[in-house]
């Protein structure tokens, strides 16, 4: 890797990219025709639009606009925290988030009709973001460290309650709730389109605009500052930019694991680590990987499914572990 | 022109006084070393005029006005900061990292980044990862990265620590040209006291305030070496300049200058 030249580098880069944009519509295209029924796309009806319309283009969206949402945030948190193993899950939001979706469940979505699940896991990720981010300041300075032990700790406590929640409930409630949490994107509908499509590009846009700010912020808080930037505010930006990504996330596609976690690492391992590049590839590629293991989760036991987060990490863990052997994953030999 | 101006600085890290009443000046184009042993406050005093740290009571002004006054980009164009502890598990590439020093301008500045790596002999290892790098090959990358941030006005805490003395003597001569040319301003912590007398003006620190302060020919004598540094000045002599002494003046460390290895080696 070492002896790579610039321009080559550079070419691969650009290829790889493309080759990910393409991998991408393809995926996109072709989880529209598959499901439990396959549609041939020169011979539709008018029951293969409707589906198609109704059912599946929805969730589709959501479905990339949930890894788009998990993959950068995990690019995002990598860098800002300084630590190779942090992922969107890592800040308790999404215990929190899970618990309140989980009594939404177990008390069958009594409040408000459809919009009771989304809308609870939402409040739930966004009560206990500002909890983390109130325990892990310190004079108003974001500290990564706190942060991170902050939103541990957190998580734990919620995680707790979750289990006496779901102890004390029956079996129906329960099973639901289990697949919940691995990752369900059943419940994906127009109505949630635009909800997620606001909080989740808002949450890009700011850390795209700060992605420059964030690399600065990799050289250590002192450099981050004598090249012009204020780490605590940048911090704080990115903070509320990956709350609010999370936090659609989770209210949309139950706790998806692996996304935020391992994409940005396997990103890493092609285009390098400048966050300009690395956060829109690693939310194009975790769209893209959410996308297709739901594809393949709605069809292989049809009438039945598979939580897509299951289906995520059985994909995406063995080639990052492949990855891990073959290459320098984290810019060290 | 004053370029930094730190007026009656008053600064703790939580429990008791660090930095007491410190006021000290760098005019514009100075070429400035601050000594003084570890933990003297050498490492707090350069974080205040970079305004990283904000002093309990005084001020620090930059060419007149409050550090706190600027935007983060007029400031960075105008002071940087080279810290001591450099992060070493930074996952870029070598040229990716130095090309940072890019930040703050909206325009090409100056030195391009093949200077920058020609000056720091990082040519042959500029698509190396950071974290290839050695201790030394670490610290030259940081320089270059500051060498094209291109401030007029440069803070470096013990940039010649864990340097080899080819880069050692090559970066002193670069920010003597660099003064000579654009007129930059330098402070620059270190404890090596073989490298003081390269500096134009001396600032030495003792427990948190300024001990003395001058062209470093007239303010080091033995005393104050033996203050600062905390040490029996028979025995230095003997120990570095290998029992040679001038009989002129007993006690003044100028004069050994010419046995002084570095010395003749600079000149």
């Amino acid at each position: 890797m070492g002896n790579v030249k610039p321009e080559k580098r550079t070419d691969m880069n650009k290829k790889g990219i493309t080759a990910l944009v393409f991998l991408t519509l393809l995926i996109f295209t072709s989880s529209v025709f598959i499901g439990p029924k396959l549609i041939d796309p020169f011979r539709m009806d008018k029951v293969a639009r409707e589906i198609i319309i109704s059912i599946r283009l929805p969730r589709i969206i959501i479905s990339i606009l949930v890894g788009a949402a998990l993959g950068s945030s995990g690019a995002i948190l990598q860098g800002m925290l300084r630590n190779p193993l942090a992922d969107p899950y890592i800040l308790g939001l999404s215990s929190g988030s899970a618990l309140m979706a989980v009594v939404s469940l177990l008390f069958d979505n009594i409040f408000f009709g459809l919009f009771t699940l989304p809308m609870l896991a939402f409040l739930g990720a966004i009560a206990a973001g500002a909890a983390v981010g109130a325990l892990g300041q310190k004079k108003g300075n974001l500290l990564p460290e706190r942060l991170l032990l902050a939103g541990v700790g957190l998580g734990f406590l919620f995680s707790a309650a979750l289990m006496l929640v779901m102890s004390l409930s029956t079996d129906e409630g329960l099973r639901r709730a289990t697949f919940w949490l691995f990752g369900d994107l059943s419940m994906a509908d127009w109505t949630l389109v635009p909800y997620g499509i606001a909080f989740i590009l808002l949450g890009f846009g700011l850390s795209l605009w700060r992605a420059k700010a964030l690399n600065a912020l990799m050289l250590g808080d002192e450099v981050a500052y004598s090249l012009g930037f204020s780490p605590s505010k940048e911090r704080w930006v990115l903070f509320l930019a990956v709350g609010l990504m999370t936090a659609s996330s989770v209210s949309l596609g139950g706790v998806v694991g692996f996304i935020g976690l391992l994409v940005p690492h396997i990103i890493r391992s092609f285009v390098g680590s400048d966050n300009r590049i690395l956060i829109p590839m690693s939310a194009l590629a975790g769209g893209a990987l959410l996308c297709a293991a739901d594809t393949i989760g709605r069809t292989v036991v049809a009438p039945n499914e598979l939580p897509a987060g299951v289906i995520t990490a059985i994909i995406g863990a063995p080639y990052f572990l492949y990855l891990l052997k073959k290459k320098d994953l984290l810019g060290v030999s | 022109m004053v370029a930094l101006d730190l007026k009656n600085i008053h600064f703790s890290y939580g429990k008791g006084s660090f930095i007491h009443d410190l006021t000290m000046t760098a005019d514009e184009g100075g070429f400035i070393g601050l000594i003084g042993v570890n933990g003297s406050g050498k490492s707090t005093v350069l974080k205040l005029a970079a305004g990283i740290l904000k002093p309990q009571s005084g001020a620090v002004d930059l060419r007149g006005r409050p550090i706190g006054c600027y935007k983060g980009k007029e400031r960075a164009r105008l002071i940087s900061y080279l810290p001591q502890i450099l992060s070493f598990n930074i996952p870029l590439r070598v040229k990716e990292f130095i090309a940072m020093g890019f930040y703050p301008h909206d325009r090409l500045p100056g030195t391009s980044l093949d200077d920058a790596l020609e000056i720091t002999g990082l040519q042959g290892k500029k698509n190396s990862y950071m974290a290839e790098l050695s201790g030394g090959e670490r610290k030259r990358a940081y320089i270059a990265m500051t060498l094209i941030q291109g401030a007029d006005i440069l803070l470096m805490d013990e940039p010649l620590a864990n340097l080899d003395i080819k880069y050692q003597i090559e970066l002193i001569k670069l920010l003597r040209t660099l003064k000579d040319e654009k007129g930059i301003t330098v402070i620059m912590a270190l404890h090596d006291i073989n490298m003081m007398f390269q500096f134009d003006v001396l600032h030495v620190i003792n427990r948190g305030q300024l001990a003395a302060s001058g062209a470093p020919r007239e303010i080091m004598t033995g005393e104050l070496l033996e203050k600062t540094f905390d040490i029996d000045f028979k025995t230095f002599k003997k120990m570095y300049f290998f029992g040679q002494s001038d009989k002129n003046s007993k006690n003044r460390y100028f004069s050994l200058r010419d046995v002084s290895i570095f010395h003749r080696t600079m000149e």
